[in-house]
């Protein structure tokens, strides 16, 4: 049975409440005074955003969570991204949730997702090799089997908010390439976490190291091989739209920034935003975040329907939005002239954001082949 | 629904019904009074051909300044001028026709909308030979036409308004057939043509990879747009103004065309440039790529230029000074 989810009204009241929300608790000036200190996010901001039950929406009821929707979800990640709310919201409510709601395993799953979906745990997914390609056979992240125990050795690479996550979901890579998806406990011995600098303050990027690692054959989310690599693209689809949508937001509050500028900009005795040149700037802009938002919100809905549409609707969105949003931005400080230029001006932490939503799960060259290879051998002989 | 299992089944377009279906129907149910709706919209139903009297030679992104005038003399206008890219007006029964009633009131305001039946005496149509070949469209003039005062829609002097409701409909609905065309016969057929040609190394065109992410952009913007659509129709239902959006969709879509059209002649090579002599409106919309490729840029210029539509839509919807 597919979740029900929330009316069209209630989603547009969730997302009034969000936006109240986080206009308040977290505003663009909060959000360069939380990335300059320890741990990088706001932990009662994080805390109130758990208290209503954004960490449970597409939980199901059997697990605590609401059993609504990812078009339901995607209200949240939208707005998130709007905010720029630098959060583990990402790693555990929509990356770490949506792998453990595929795993086949649910009994084994059920706990964990009752601990994230209450807010006891973070987690997070380490599904990227080292480069951070998602192509399986290019993980550099191994497991093999040794009785009763899984060892896990190498490296993902792009892992977000590792430092603060209970557990991660980890792909590797077998001896036949056969690839298996198994949970680990973060305080294991021999599991290191590097912080990795980027350029994007308001995510937090990790390396994982994995020598030897342990952890027991139960911790697999599914069989290893073909059910695997299935829950890893389920996962992946589930990355690309929410990035999609976080990318949305951040150009609607880009798009927002700038029109708001060149309405009080004056030059020449008028508002800069009474030329045309600028003002067709500004509607490649309003046409650029009007397409994303259609494409990311077609792409959440699709992930609550059948594989066959959520797959090219996802490839869909990062083949467009991610670029789109990333021209909203670039546009966004082209419009702003010399001021968009600076640190002091909010501009390139939209731009940081929307470029790393463009690339973190996979680049959007990537998933135009694969949507090449999806649906071209379809309709060329059809 | 209609619009997709046309499109689907790749009906030849409905070209000549165009603006009867989805011009003036629109305007007549947001302007008209019910009799006037009695009057045309069975017509409209049987078959009858419309054109739209809008642009002029001195008046086209400009419409506002058109300067056709109609002279009210009792119950009866007498119009005079000339209008001008007037598709279908050989053919036509009909005209919806903008004039100015009013030449001392500012230019908005002196504009009156007329339905002027093309067979009075008066009314002369001269073809213009479009740049891909065939001549769809026409100059239309009128030398003192004879027009009942019951023909005009809306009020008197209150025209713009009424134009500015059949441009939006324009805008939005004609585009979904559009773009469920272009799906199903331009990027589909275009991926499946491709996949016989072969480029200069002897290549074939759909297995090069850079090809491949080519058409790939192109067919996930194709989907975009359908889904910016969907967008609006939801908005439609909960009564939004989705004025902007229109614009939006036909900017979008147009250059969206343009842009495949490029790629396609492109990969066909010179092979693309014989002329195979096919006519438009047969299908999607030839099949001679190179034909459409002409055709397309048409898109970018009716039913206001996407200059003009970028300026609506930072107005309209962004709030930006005039």
């Amino acid at each position: 049975m597919p979740p029900v989810g929330l009316s069209l009204d209630e989603r547009e009241d969730l997302r009034a409440s969000a936006r109240t929300l986080l206009g308040r608790s977290c505003s663009l000036e909060r959000v360069r005074e939380v990335i300059g200190t320890q741990p990088g996010f706001d932990a009662d901001l994080w805390a109130q955003m758990v208290g209503l039950g954004w960490t449970s929406i597409h939980v199901d009821e059997r697990h605590g969570g609401a059993g609504c929707r990812y078009l339901d979800l995607a209200v949240i990640v939208h707005e998130l991204g709007r905010a720029l709310v630098p959060s583990p919201f990402l790693a555990s409510a929509v990356l770490a949730t949506g792998a453990l709601a595929a795993g086949d395993d649910q009994d084994f799953c059920a706990p964990w997702l009752a601990a994230l979906a209450d807010g006891s745990s973070i987690g997070s997914v380490a599904f990227a090799a080292a480069d951070g390609s998602y192509e399986l056979d290019r993980l550099t992240t191994t497991w093999g089997s040794s009785g009763e125990e899984i060892v896990i050795n190498g490296t993902s690479g792009f892992v977000l908010d590792a430092d603060v996550a209970d557990f991660l979901v980890v792909a590797a890579r077998g001896v036949d390439d056969d690839p298996a998806v198994v949970l680990v406990d973060t305080t294991a011995a021999d599991l290191r976490r590097e912080r990795v600098p980027t350029v994007d303050q308001t995510r937090r990027i990790f390396t994982v190291a994995f020598d030897s690692v342990t952890v027991p054959s139960g911790h697999l989310l599914c069989q290893p091989g073909p059910a695997a690599a299935k829950l890893l693209d389920r996962v992946l689809a589930i990355g690309v739209v929410a990035t999609a949508g976080d990318a949305a937001g951040v150009a609607e509050r880009s798009l927002e920034l700038t029109t708001a500028y060149a309405r009080d900009r004056m030059q020449f005795g008028k508002p800069i935003g009474s030329f045309q040149a600028v003002k067709h700037h500004c509607a490649n802009m309003a046409m650029n975040v009007e397409a994303s938002r259609a494409a990311s919100t077609a792409a959440a809905a699709a992930l609550d329907g059948d594989p066959a549409g959520w797959t090219t609707s996802a490839s869909i969105a990062a083949s467009y939005v991610g670029p789109a949003c990333s021209e909203v931005c670039a546009l966004a400080m082209r419009v702003h002239g010399g001021i968009g230029f600076t640190w002091e001006h909010d501009t390139h932490f939209l731009m940081k954001r929307a470029k790393l939503d463009e690339v973190l799960f996979g680049r959007p060259s990537w998933h135009r082949r694969r949507l090449a290879d999806a649906v071209f051998p379809w309709l060329v002989t059809a | 629904m209609i619009a997709e299992e046309l499109a689907r089944g790749d009906v030849p377009r409905n070209a000549l019904f165009h603006v009867a279906v989805f011009n003036v129907a629109p305007t007549l149910f947001h302007s008209a009074t019910p009799e006037q709706r009695q009057r045309f919209l069975p017509g409209i139903r049987g078959g009858e051909v419309w054109c739209q009297g809008f642009s002029e030679p001195n008046a086209g992104s400009d419409l506002a300044s058109l300067q056709t005038r109609a002279v009210r003399d009792g119950d009866r206008y007498i119009v005079y001028g000339q209008k001008v890219w007037t598709s279908w007006a050989r053919e036509a029964d009909w005209c919806m026709l903008l004039v100015r009633t009013d030449p001392s009131a500012s230019k908005h305001k002196g504009i009156s909308c007329l339905m002027v039946d093309m067979h009075t005496p008066g009314v002369e149509v001269r073809p213009i030979k479009q740049a891909w070949g065939p001549a769809d469209f026409n100059e239309v003039f009128f030398d003192d036409v004879v027009v009942p005062v019951e023909n005009r829609i809306g009020a008197e002097h209150e025209g713009w308004g009424v134009a500015q409701g059949t441009l939006a409909a324009e805008r939005a609905v004609a585009i979904l057939e559009m773009i469920e065309r272009l799906k199903y016969h331009g990027m589909e057929a275009a991926i499946r043509e491709a996949a016989t040609w072969r480029l200069d190394r002897g290549e074939i065109v759909v297995d090069d990879s850079a090809v491949r992410e080519v058409l790939a952009q192109h067919y996930a913007e194709v989907h975009v747009i359908r889904q910016v659509l969907n967008q609006m129709i939801d908005a439609i239902i909960r009564g939004l103004d989705v004025g902007g959006t229109a614009s939006m969709i036909k900017v979008l879509y147009s250059e969206l065309l343009v842009r495949i059209m490029q790629t396609v002649t492109d990969l066909q090579g010179v092979a693309g440039q014989v002329d195979v002599g096919v006519l438009a409106c047969a299908g999607w919309e030839t099949g001679f790529w190179m034909n459409d490729y002409i055709h397309s840029f048409g898109w970018l210029i009716g039913g206001g230029t996407n200059e003009i539509q970028r300026n609506v839509i930072a107005e309209r919807t962004l709030g930006l000074p005039r």
